[in-house]
């Protein structure tokens, strides 16, 4: 794999293609929200508002679902990393650009997001003092095996995305090379489907994550068994 | 598979300021119109709710007033049933009162047209005896008849009482008073004697008195004593029917 070569300087930070396609994501999520939620009616909403509201109420119910006390506080986080993982995932079909998703600098940067999320919530959910006492339970024998679980899975979700996009544009790549002008277009549609879909499992995986660490000490107490974080 | 560790950092930095990116300009705003427009539902319910029960309170006040108003009805149309009665009781006596006076007062009216018919026929036959009366007394009047009435005449002026003689004497007294016989037929100069001789033995005085001649006496004599007259003929006993027809009896 080719190192990612740096675009320009900040200081002495050097600003490659992956942060300008993000910072590109950004501006155009940014604009875009703020344009379309300019003039939100509450009785009569226009159409791009409508599409808007189904984005939303879709995230909001996907995290109801698995975690029906907390929606809102989840919406933010799970909601962006859905939106910028579909977007970072689609933007390796345009021409000239490449997908953020397909650096592993990226899909490890949110990874780690998605960790440090997890305990964060699980904290604020449940105390510091009962969500550390979680490890040990029900022995602290399995303490370890809990401890390779987190980063093994953070690990995992960063390296599932990376390798999923990337392969996606190196066969897109190859094909490209090897075939015609028109053959990879069946190549390229299997590259919307597959982005979506990995966005979608990304998105879903930090969510289970962050509800099993908030009804980490709940479960216990409830015979509701907990969501399991299964790697697909 | 390197991980440039600058752009893992500026990456981390990049999507926590998208996450308040998009929490400002996009999941707040949509989610606060949602909110909005749930509440907006849910007043809406709510006011739905609370018409529907004030509907449904309106309803029980209204049936609870409506058999008020039935029960009310009902004893309303039971007291005037019994005003009815009473009044049309009333009404009743009222109008048998007033039929009793109506009849009472009919049956003095015809009582009194019954008087007035029998008082009419009274006067009526009275007058026919009158005339039958005076025709026939008329057809009797004879200068014979005459001197019988003047026969009794003086005998009724011997049984005359003392008050009415004392009347008479007192008429007499006046220098004015003048005695006037009259009599239908010529009476001759014995009978005047005899009448004159009687009339003065009855007073106590000596008279001179005057004698006329009236036909419509048809026969017997009348004694004018001043404003007194003692008269014993056929035309005032039949007048004495005109009389008693005038007065009743």
């Amino acid at each position: 794999m080719e190192e990612l070569e740096v675009l320009f300087r900040l200081g002495p930070f050097g600003i490659t293609r992956t942060v300008v396609g993000t910072w590109g994501i950004m501006l155009v999520l940014g604009l875009g929200c703020r344009l379309a939620t300019l003039r939100l009616s509450v009785e009569r909403p226009g159409l791009l508002q409508t599409a808007l509201e189904g984005i939303v109420q879709t995230i909001h119910g996907a995290i109801a679902s698995v975690l029906p006390e907390h929606p809102d506080r989840l919406l933010p986080f799970v909601g962006t990393l859905w939106l910028f993982a579909v977007f970072a995932n689609l933007l390796g079909l345009i021409p000239g650009l490449h997908a953020p998703t397909g650096d592993l600098s990226t899909t490890a940067a949110l990874a780690v997001l998605v960790f440090l999320s997890v305990h964060w919530f699980g904290i604020r959910a449940s105390g510091w003092r009962r969500y550390l006492h979680h490890y040990v339970a029900p022995s602290p024998i399995l303490l370890p095996f809990h401890v390779l679980g987190e980063f093994s899975r953070t690990l995992a979700l960063a390296i599932r995305l990376f390798g999923n996009i990337m392969s996606l544009e190196m066969a897109a790549l190859l094909v490209l090379l090897v075939a015609g002008f028109l053959v990879p277009v069946p190549i390229l549609m299997l590259h919307v489907i597959e982005a979506l879909v990995q966005a979608f499992i990304f998105g879903m995986l930090a969510l289970i994550y962050i509800a099993g660490g908030m009804q980490s000490v709940a479960d216990r107490e409830s015979p509701t068994p907990p969501p399991t974080g299964n790697t697909p | 598979m390197n991980i440039d560790w600058t752009t893992f950092a500026l990456e981390i930095v990049n999507f926590l300021a998208l996450v308040w990116i998009l929490q400002r300009f996009l999941y707040r705003p949509v989610m606060d119109t949602l909110r909005a427009r749930r509440e907006g539902v849910e007043r809406t319910l709510a006011e739905a709710r609370a018409s529907e029960q004030r509907a449904r309170a309106l309803q029980v006040q209204f049936e609870d007033r409506l058999a008020e108003w039935n029960r009310e009805k009902t004893a309303a149309r039971v007291a005037l049933e019994a005003e009815f009665g009473r009044e049309r009781a009333r009404r009743l006596e009222e109008i048998e009162q007033e039929c009793r006076e109506e009849k009472a007062r009919h049956a003095a009216v015809e009582a009194h047209h019954a008087r007035e018919l029998q008082r009419d026929l009274e006067t009526r036959a009275l007058a026919q005896a009158r005339r039958f009366t005076a025709a026939l007394l008329a057809r009797l009047a004879t200068p014979a008849l005459e001197e019988r009435l003047v026969e009794l005449l003086l005998a009724d002026l011997g049984s005359l009482g003392e008050q009415q003689v004392r009347g008479l004497r007192d008429a007499l007294a006046d220098p004015a008073a003048s005695v006037r016989v009259t009599s239908a037929f010529v009476l001759d100069e014995a009978l005047r004697a005899r009448i004159t001789d009687a009339l003065s033995e009855r007073l106590g005085t000596r008279l001179s008195p005057r004698f006329e001649q009236d036909p419509a006496l048809l026969a017997g004599l009348r004694v004018s004593l001043g404003p007194w007259h003692l008269q014993l003929d056929l035309a005032d006993e039949a007048n004495a029917f005109d009389g008693a027809a005038r007065h009743g009896d």
